[in-house]
């Protein structure tokens, strides 16, 4: 049994990768001591909060219901000057590493859109294949399994045709838990019309429960609120996984901000600091680490942790610690159409464009998903009515069309892991006084080239075939809240921070899982590569610990 | 008069209270409103608007208006939101799209079929 100062297995991070290593690591025998930054909070609470916004901070300000603890900040959108305070950016491209997530009791998964795309065989060999970025140090054969079980672990719904399925050419071994969810009527007008010009909009999986419930969570009904917060915990969310953990025997303690990792003969990890919300620090030992606490705060930890037989930072003898910072750099059009296409039916994400992501032309430009977000557009087009200063009937009927015949089309690229994107401690300090994270960000000419050749183009061109009357490109390019790199894998020690399990190259006792090991981003969705990582590094964790 | 649909008379207490609030002529415009709507003889909103002035008689007609619509008086990130679900924002779309965290039916139990933009929902 886990104290609050020792076990078998200590987890920083409490999001899905922490989870899902905790609850192998507890089915195995051992002990599991979680420490989590932020506050546990209800999930009614956050609904609340969410409810008790106001209409222009209810779509895109996914942090708004979630404000943080002084001791643990994230970073807050309401109004410009706040979301300066805690990340602080620069670079060509800032703007687009903005990144969302929130420092609570089960981390981003809390205003995550579920969506779970599977990489392709392609995706882990860019380098064999097109000359760029890395290799993964295995093949998406390895991989599969674990794909496998993380979509029986959090419950992924997904189509049983293969024609529908991602990636086309590598058979699972298993089919989806649930079957798909239904489209509404605007993904059945994009499919449509995609498949008019080559492009396949495909039922996206999703950690939604469709149809019947699953893990003790209830089937999606449809709230078309997935990010803020699933209201009903349909979704996979780690606040759902918690009670499980602590029913298995782990111990989970909150407001516990871990600021240095300790390390001691032959450079094994001895325990971890953490400061409670009175400032008090506190160590924890453990015969083995895991640091799951994203990819942004997973790095910061591991350069705070500088010591003598570290001097670069824990786990960064390769200097690749905070380096190959990624995410999907994105684009959206707001489009305005002939005829009606309504969204804001189902879930706010079910379906995405991916065949646009692979092709021999990722030698030269970033491969891209499309998709169209699914949120109900009434408040967007309300609000643009009410501008307009209509009144009675001719109001209630602009709202109708400008909500019906509108939409949001979004292109996500394919980023490259460049050692120039990197995450380094600012000199200002938070509350507790620990260093802010820093990070420059270049999207590179590889997505540049992209989008002016290749993805503006083509959405210009899918708006048209929807009917667009009019196009509205966003300005620059915009975070996806993917935040992957940092920590990156690979079988070199000279050039990787963590292995093929996500074991710290530097340090045997150390785990760094989660989207910070990839090698590769990606055009898609990066959640259940990080749970497929969590699996695979929770086997490598088992057995160090069961078998030596 | 302002807006031809069903009113929850709680939510109107608590948007008047804070429509006051901000605007000390307050009373004094909706009395100027409702001088017009009786001159005009009207029964709905269209009957008297076109006749409002440009200036804070017009300015206070919208912001009554737009209040009822958003659930808020200003839609400035701190606001006090007076109604969600009954905020009238969403019922001209009601009979397709969801109100955010409101399911609309069951599982799995919608589809791809939408009534024509001519159907206004009743409300």
């Amino acid at each position: 049994m886990a104290s609050d100062s020792s076990a078998d297995v200590v987890i920083v991070g409490t999001g899905v990768v922490g989870c899902l290593v905790a609850e192998r690591a507890l089915d195995a025998g051992l002990s599991v001591l979680m420490l989590e930054a932020g506050p546990r909070v209800d999930r009614w609470r956050i609904v609340e909060n969410y409810r008790n916004l106001p209409p222009s901070m209810r779509l895109f300000h996914w942090d708004a219901p979630y404000p943080p603890k002084p001791w643990a900040p994230h970073l807050e959108t309401r109004v410009a000057k706040e979301s300066e305070q805690y990340l602080q950016l620069e670079g060509p491209n800032a703007r687009a590493y903005l990144q969302g997530y929130v420092r609570y009791a089960g981390g981003a998964t809390w205003h995550w859109a579920g969506i779970c795309w599977r990489l392709t065989p392609e995706d882990m060999r860019l380098k064999s294949l097109y000359g760029v970025g890395r290799d993964w140090p295995f093949g998406h054969d390895v991989l599969e399994p674990y794909y496998t079980a993380a979509e029986y672990a959090i419950g992924v719904c997904g189509p049983s045709d293969p024609a529908l399925q991602w990636p086309p050419n590598a058979e699972r071994s298993k089919p989806y838990p649930m079957g798909p969810i239904p489209f509404g009527p605007g993904e059945t007008r994009l499919t449509e019309a995609a498949a008019r010009i080559g492009m396949m909009n495909l039922p996206a999986p999703q950690a939604r429960n469709s149809g019947v419930s699953y893990h003790g969570r209830p089937p999606c009904c449809g709230n078309n609120n997935c990010f803020p917060v699933c209201p009903i915990a349909a979704k996979y969310d780690a606040a759902t996984a918690l009670p499980k953990i602590e029913a298995k025997g782990g111990k989970i303690l909150a407001n516990a901000v871990v600021y240095r990792v300790e390390t001691g003969e032959k450079n094994a990890v001895e325990a971890v600091h953490y400061f409670d919300p009175n400032k008090v620090s506190h160590r924890v030992t453990a015969k083995l680490f895991v640091i799951a606490c994203n990819g942004i705060e997973t790095p910061k930890l591991l350069l705070l942790s500088k010591d003598d037989r570290n001097s670069n930072g824990v786990a960064n003898s390769s200097d690749q610690v905070g380096r190959n910072m990624m995410d999907q750099p994105k684009l959206f059009a707001e489009v305005e159409l002939a005829e009606p296409l309504w969204t804001g039916v189902g879930p706010v994400q079910s379906s995405s464009i991916l065949n646009t992501t692979q092709g021999e032309f990722r030698n030269r430009y970033a491969g891209a998903m499309f998709r169209m977000e699914n949120f109900a557009r009434s408040p967007l087009g309300s609000a643009a009515a009410l501008k307009k200063g209509l009144v009675g009937k001719a109001l209630d009927t602009e709202i109708r069309r400008l909500s019906a015949c509108t939409a949001r089309l979004t292109v996500e690229h394919e980023p490259l892991p460049l050692p120039i994107n990197r995450l380094t401690l600012s000199s200002k300090t938070d509350w507790l006084g620990i260093n802010k994270p820093n990070i420059y960000y270049d999207v590179s000419d590889y997505v540049r080239r992209s989008a002016k050749e290749y993805t503006v183009p083509r959405l210009q061109q899918l708006a048209s075939e929807l009917g667009a009357t009019s196009f509205q490109l966003s300005p620059e390019f915009l975070n996806s809240d993917h935040i992957m790199g940092g920590c990156i894998m690979g079988s070199e020690a000279a050039t990787a921070v963590v292995d093929a399990d996500c074991r710290a190259h530097d340090h045997q006792n150390l785990f760094l899982p989660g989207g910070g090991a990839m090698p590769s981003g990606t055009a898609s969705n990066s959640t259940l590569t990080m749970a497929a990582l969590a699996l695979k590094a929770a086997d490598a964790i088992t057995a160090q610990l069961k078998h030596g | 008069m302002l807006i031809p649909h069903r009113l929850n008379a709680e939510i109107g207490k608590r948007i008047g209270s804070a429509m006051s609030q901000l605007n000390p002529s307050l009373s004094d415009h909706v009395a100027g409103l409702l001088a017009i709507a009786k001159q005009k003889n009207a029964k709905i909103v269209e009957d008297f608007f076109p006749d409002v002035p440009d200036g804070p008689l017009k300015q206070t007609a919208l912001a009554i208006i737009s209040a009822w619509y958003l659930g808020v008086v200003s839609d400035a990130p701190d606001a006090e939101v007076f109604a969600f679900e009954y905020a009238l924002m969403y019922q001209p779309t009601r009979d397709v799209m969801t109100i955010p965290s409101y399911a609309i039916s069951g599982p799995n139990g919608w589809s791809s079929n939408a009534p024509p933009l001519s159907d206004m929902p009743e409300f």
